[in-house]
């Protein structure tokens, strides 16, 4: 559908997607379930979630792909794509990593002073 | 020997006072290991290097030296400072057997055109150099 | 100041802009840019957030640039959170290289400067390390740490762990030292020259003719005025003052 009206997105190794509701709604999901695994007060579950829900409804209710692109105002559709695979990845590390937890270590005094 | 590994680890980790991030070896017998390791490789690169290089020297020579090289740091005890030493000396191995080094830096070891320091007072004083 | 302090509490102002006290009619200072400013501090505020088992502090500087500081345990999830999350994207490093202050616990200062294109915005991320400290190799986040951390390694002698073919990049082979360090002598410490005799090139211990030992250089501490803190007001006691006098 998208495909027939554009034939490239202008950026090297990024093909056009010729559905890309239903795939950013697969991502969506996807990235819905692993934010479960993310306590519910971990601050990046709650902004990410926010983003992503609101990204999802405009999914959601837009079906024309120019007038969803200007809506998520975020590059091409392609590029939402890509940073919803990014964040997924990055979702499923967070949950390793666990980086809401209080500070590991607190720096030596005289760490990060400058004048020294 | 896992018992021992530990022991050793904390005897380290006393001696260092704190709780240290290791680079490789958890303990003093692993370093060891390690330094065995990189010392049989270079045992057995030194008659590749001395017929690559086309050296004057006869392989014993060449294997006396890396001994003399290794012995030069055998007071070091530290695990993290022979685990160093060990990533310095398997560089140095890489950059011989890949021929990166040329003749020069290969004969550089041997220090044939350096001229000894004077050593006693009236030496020193005709050469100048005051230290 | 105390205003912007207001808003962002989490995030420390360097305040050490230079007040213009004359009145020029082209001061040259750079203008202040709230707009600017702000926004890096939400973003700041927003890392800190989201990260805190590994930010130890986020500061914006007096030339609005971010700057999160961090432990080194945290530099892998630092960076990929920066570079995969929507709202940062830090998908290039621009820079990486180290600092070295001798008289700290932690000598060496580890600087990553991330650009972002989405957002065409900078930050930089600071960790520390000693000498003997592995660090993690950012390679596996950013291919172009590689020679980054291959020259760090070179002039600094930090080693990355994990970091796929950590060896030397600007130094010749068979060099011993690493010249970045303090204190490694401006000199060196061999001088290289060729031997007709062995027909090669040889390296021999340094001998300096007497007129080069002397070195007429400040120490380069001394070279940002602006970085040196007030010295401290001279207060003469009375009786002092008396003594002087005689």
């Amino acid at each position: 559908m998208a495909g027939l009206l554009k034939k490239s997105t202008g950026l090297v190794g990024l093909a056009v997607d010729s559905n890309p509701h239903e795939h950013l709604r697969i991502l969506y999901t996807k990235l819905t379930a692993v934010l479960q695994n993310i306590p519910k007060d971990a601050a990046y579950r709650k902004y990410t979630e926010a983003m992503i829900n609101e990204r999802l409804n405009m999914v959601k209710t837009e079906p024309d792909v120019q007038k969803l692109e200007n809506k998520i105002n975020d590059g091409q559709i392609e590029e939402v794509i890509l940073q919803a695979e990014n964040e997924l990845n990055l979702a499923r590390k967070m949950a390793q990593w666990k980086p809401w937890e209080p500070l590991i270590e607190d720096p030596p005094s005289d760490q990060w002073k400058w004048p020294v | 020997m896992a018992a021992a590994g530990a022991w050793a680890g904390k005897v380290v980790a006393a001696a260092v006072g704190t709780v240290v991030k290791p680079i490789f070896s958890r303990d003093l017998n692993e370093a060891r290991r390690r330094v065995r390791e990189l010392y049989r490789a270079w045992y057995r690169e030194v008659p590749n290097t001395v017929h690559l290089f086309q050296l004057d020297i006869t392989v014993k020579q060449g294997r006396d030296k890396v001994r003399e090289m290794f012995m030069k740091n055998a007071h070091v005890t530290d695990p993290r400072v022979i685990d160093l030493l060990v990533i310095k000396g398997k560089i140095e191995l890489q950059e011989t057997i890949h021929v990166w080094k040329q003749r020069t830096h290969v004969l550089r070891y041997f220090h044939e055109t350096e001229t000894p320091q004077p050593t006693d007072f009236l030496s020193k004083f005709y050469a100048g150099n005051d230290p | 100041m105390t205003r912007d302090a207001a808003t962002c509490p989490a995030v420390r102002q360097q305040a050490r802009c230079l007040e213009s006290s004359t009145t020029e009619t082209h001061p040259t200072i750079r203008p202040k840019d709230e707009v600017q400013q702000k926004q890096l501090c939400a973003f700041g505020e927003y890392v800190a957030e989201i990260l805190p088992r590994y930010i130890q502090q986020v500061q914006v500087t007096c030339f609005n640039e971010l700057e999160i500081l961090i432990h080194p345990d945290g530099i892998i999830p630092v960076l990929t959170f920066l570079r995969d999350h929507t709202n940062a994207q830090f998908k290039s490093l621009a820079d990486l290289t180290a600092v070295d202050v001798p008289t700290r616990q932690n000598r060496f200062e580890i600087v990553y400067n991330l650009l972002s294109l989405r957002f065409n915005s900078r930050i930089r991320v600071k960790t520390y390390a000693d000498e003997l400290t592995p660090l993690d190799s950012a390679v596996s986040v950013h291919q172009a740490a590689n020679w980054y951390e291959r020259e760090v390694w070179d002039m600094f002698g930090v080693f990355f762990a994990n970091h796929p073919d950590l060896r030397r990049i600007l130094t010749d082979y068979g060099f011993e030292g690493h010249p970045f360090r303090k204190d490694f002598p401006l000199s060196g410490f061999v001088e290289v020259r060729y031997d007709d005799e062995v027909k090669r090139v040889v390296a021999e211990p340094l001998e300096l003719a007497q007129e080069f030992r002397k070195f007429d250089l400040n120490s380069p501490w001394e070279t940002f005025p602006a970085y040196r803190e007030a010295p401290e007001p001279l207060t003469i006691e009375a009786g002092d003052k008396k003594g002087d006098v005689k």
